[in-house]
């Protein structure tokens, strides 16, 4: 899946996160926390792990987490993606 | 109490009763409702308006909330429609002015600080990677040199003024790095003033021409500048867009000289050089000192050669006095794309201000 | 026994720190919605946050509902994928005027617990009635399919479609009742309408004692506040739990000594009654019991 275009979603509410991602020649994610020490290597994981599942291949993420569980940020992650590449599809089995 | 409020959006030229409201709420925080805010978001609990948010473009200001409603979280709710607003808008990458004192409230909705004039203003973005991200492209065009040189033009359009200025600063360092102003305000689209840059300088060695950015002279970091008939300047207009130039774009660069040519026209373009000196040269403010050199002004026939005499010119079809004032490249374009301005346009005769260099 | 559902709080989809807590409040269920509380343009957002939230084992425990948006919105097909796919116990479905409205729906669960391998009528249903139709169609409604779960009234939509407005309660009468009779007709439960003023106690109790009295097996919350004043309102009374313990063992013995009919103080106890003392006894077990 390739990003088409520029998207958001979610917010800086505590336990919440804000994805933002635009086109971009290759996969590049930044992730920024308050709790960056701690959680920081789990976000990533959980990041990737949702990207792979979704065969995203380009797009450029910056993501800023208030302290969201791993659900969140899966769906926010997720709906981005799908917002990027201007699409309804949803492969529920890649989930 | 959150619940009570109704957040909409308001367009201060449609809407002149809310217009009013907002501006009276402004007025009670000691701001002014600026004229150039194509949109605010706003509050309201009942039909009484609380709290609003203006949007200009990519720049967000005029930010208030009333007193009872500060530490909910208004503020929060109030900067997510704005992104969304501006998001639909085409702006993605936001800037947002405010007092010091608000910092930490912007931080939490999502804006990071880029530069604070000290207990004045701050400039803040919507990204954590902007100015980074920046500096990375740059990065990529450092040179080797104890004087790396920098020149900042609008070249509205492209003068002999201009290849007279370059010639000179190259002359005293070892590479230069020509910056053009990207914000598309002026005469000359950005496109060409960019193309014209480039054809007057070809063949030059130890330069590079880089397109300009919202972190250089545009209406995020120095908005005065494109304000026409400004004739003050905020105690901060031109500080905080030569801070972001000393604090990231120079050390990104090893800039270490910026050249500028005299100004005998523009007042607005006089204060930002003397400034320049304040801001880049003086020891005590953070980030590595740039030197701030300043070269006469070509002078033809006696006279300074300026690109709003250009202008002029061109409003009258002149091209053959223009000749010895430009570069054949762009006289070209001018005579080609331009020729049909034959009625002076309005700002023609404002702009000295928009004349930089 | 069947399983308490006083409580049952509204959750809007769109908030991740409220999805990621609500549990904590115990509720007797928790209705997660992808309707009313969701603003349009987050619709798509909300829908995979309680996708994965349903997963969430922490709520494993408590019965999960899915408000999904009607059927014939661009969103409302895509909601139950998320809410069937994700696990949710029940789906809600909102404005069910007549029982080919639980049919329809009825096909689209079928199909998508197939694709996903989920186990066939292991997902129920709920009307909300919101208009004069759906509470005229009741009793078709709750038995138009064995997956139906219950009925629920929902009072603002029903009272806009009456042409009037939300009172001292007068204007919902004829609906509560009917809604209760076709669910007790049916067999299935029966839920009472939001009680919107978060910060009126005394008219809450007043409205949940209410239901309570005309027979609703619980109430649909909007604040965590209300589940503790509604599991009190619901608490039997002492004396109520005393009378229903000697009936309960009154039946245990009966069984026990292989008895056909049970009997108490000389007289004969129906099996109703016995099955009324046991659910008594049931609310009763969380603490709290009025004086």
């Amino acid at each position: 899946m390739k990003i088409k275009k520029e998207a958001i979603c979610g917010t800086l509410e505590s336990n919440d996160l804000l994805v933002k991602v635009v086109p971009f020649g290759g996969l590049q994610v930044s992730i920024y926390s308050e709790v960056m020490r701690q959680f920081g290597a789990r976000i990533r994981e959980v990041v990737d792990e949702t990207l792979k599942q979704m065969n995203v291949s380009q797009g450029k993420f910056v993501i800023e987490d208030k302290g969201a569980l791993d659900c969140a940020i899966r769906a926010r992650v997720q709906t981005a993606v799908l917002r990027g590449c201007d699409s309804e599809e949803l492969d529920w089995k890649g989930l | 109490m959150d619940e009570e409020l109704d957040i909409e959006t308001l367009d201060p030229r449609k809407d002149v009763r809310g217009a009013a409201e907002v501006k009276e709420l402004l007025r009670a925080s000691g701001l002014d409702a600026e004229a150039d805010i194509q949109v605010f978001v706003v509050a309201r609990n009942r039909s009484r308006i609380v709290a609003c948010a203006g949007l200009a473009e990519d720049v967000v200001k005029c930010v208030t909330i009333a007193a009872e409603y500060r530490g909910s979280s208004l503020a929060l709710r109030l900067m997510n429609e704005i992104h969304h607003l501006a998001m639909k808008r085409g702006q993605s990458h936001l800037f947002l002015y405010t007092k010091p004192c608000n910092v930490t409230l912007f931080e939490g909705c999502g804006f990071h600080k880029l530069v604070e004039v000290l207990g004045h203003a701050c400039l803040m973005e919507n990204t954590p990677v902007g100015i980074k991200d920046y500096c990375d492209s740059l990065n990529a065009f450092r040179q080797p040199g104890q004087r790396i040189g920098c020149v900042v033009l609008n070249a509205n359009p492209f003068t002999l003024g201009h290849l007279y200025l370059v010639r000179q600063a190259l002359r005293q360092c070892d590479w230069l790095h020509v910056f053009v102003v990207s914000e598309d305000a002026s005469a000359i689209s950005y496109a060409d003033r960019l193309e014209l840059v480039r054809a007057g300088l070809a063949g030059m060695e130890r330069l590079t021409v880089h397109g300009g950015s919202r972190y250089l002279i545009s209406k995020a970091t120095f908005p005065s500048y494109f304000i026409k008939d400004a004739c003050v300047v905020e105690a901060c207009g031109t500080a905080i867009d030569l801070l972001i130039f000393r604090r990231y774009i120079a050390p990104a660069l090893g800039i270490t000289h910026r050249f500028i040519g005299t100004e005998p026209f523009c007042r607005l373009t006089r204060k930002y050089n003397e400034d320049m000196f304040e801001w880049l040269e003086n020891v005590s403010e953070e980030g590595q000192p740039v030197h701030v050199v300043e070269i006469p002004r070509l002078e033809v026939a006696g006279h300074p050669v300026s690109a709003s005499e250009v202008r002029r010119l061109l409003a009258k079809g002149d091209f053959v006095t223009m000749a010895s004032l430009v570069p054949p490249t762009t006289l070209a374009c001018l005579r080609a794309k331009y020729a049909f301005r034959t009625q002076p346009q309005e700002d023609d005769y404002a702009t000295e201000i928009i004349e930089v260099e | 026994m069947k399983k308490l559902r006083r409580s049952m709080l509204f959750i809007p989809g769109s908030n991740a720190a409220m999805l990621s807590t609500a549990f904590v409040y115990r509720p007797d269920s928790i209705m997660f919605d992808l309707e009313d509380a969701v603003a349009l343009r987050e619709k798509d957002s909300a829908r995979l946050l309680v996708f994965h939230t349903l997963r969430l084992t922490a709520y494993h425990g408590i019965e999960t509902v899915v408000r999904i948006n009607p059927l014939d919105t661009p969103y409302g097909l895509m909601d139950l994928d998320a809410a069937v796919r994700g696990g949710a116990e029940i789906v809600r479905l909102p404005k069910t005027d007549c029982a080919e409205d639980i049919h329809r729906l009825e096909r689209e669960v079928d199909r998508i617990e197939r694709e996903c391998g989920r186990e066939h009528g292991s997902t129920r249903l709920m009307a909300a009635i919101e208009s004069a139709s759906g509470v005229v169609n009741a009793v078709a409604i709750a038995t138009a399919s064995p997956r139906m779960d219950s009925i629920a009234l929902a009072g603002f939509d029903y009272v806009v479609d009456m042409q009037t407005q939300r009172g001292d309660g007068m204007e919902l009468f004829y609906a509560r009742c009917a809604i209760l009779h076709a669910a007790r007709a049916a067999k299935i439960d029966a839920f009472d309408v939001v009680f919107s003023d978060v910060n009126d106690d005394e008219g809450f109790l007043k409205e949940a004692n209410f239901a309570k009295r005309l027979g609703f097996n619980g109430k649909s919350l909007i604040n965590p506040r209300q589940i503790e004043l509604l599991h009190q309102a619901y608490a039997p009374t002492e004396q109520e739990v005393l009378k229903a313990q000697r009936i309960v063992h009154a039946a245990e013995e009966a069984e026990s000594q292989g008895l056909g009919v049970v009997s108490l103080n000389g007289k004969m106890v129906d099996a109703p009654v016995v099955l009324n003392a046991q659910r008594i006894l049931a609310l009763a077990k969380p603490a709290f019991v009025q004086a």
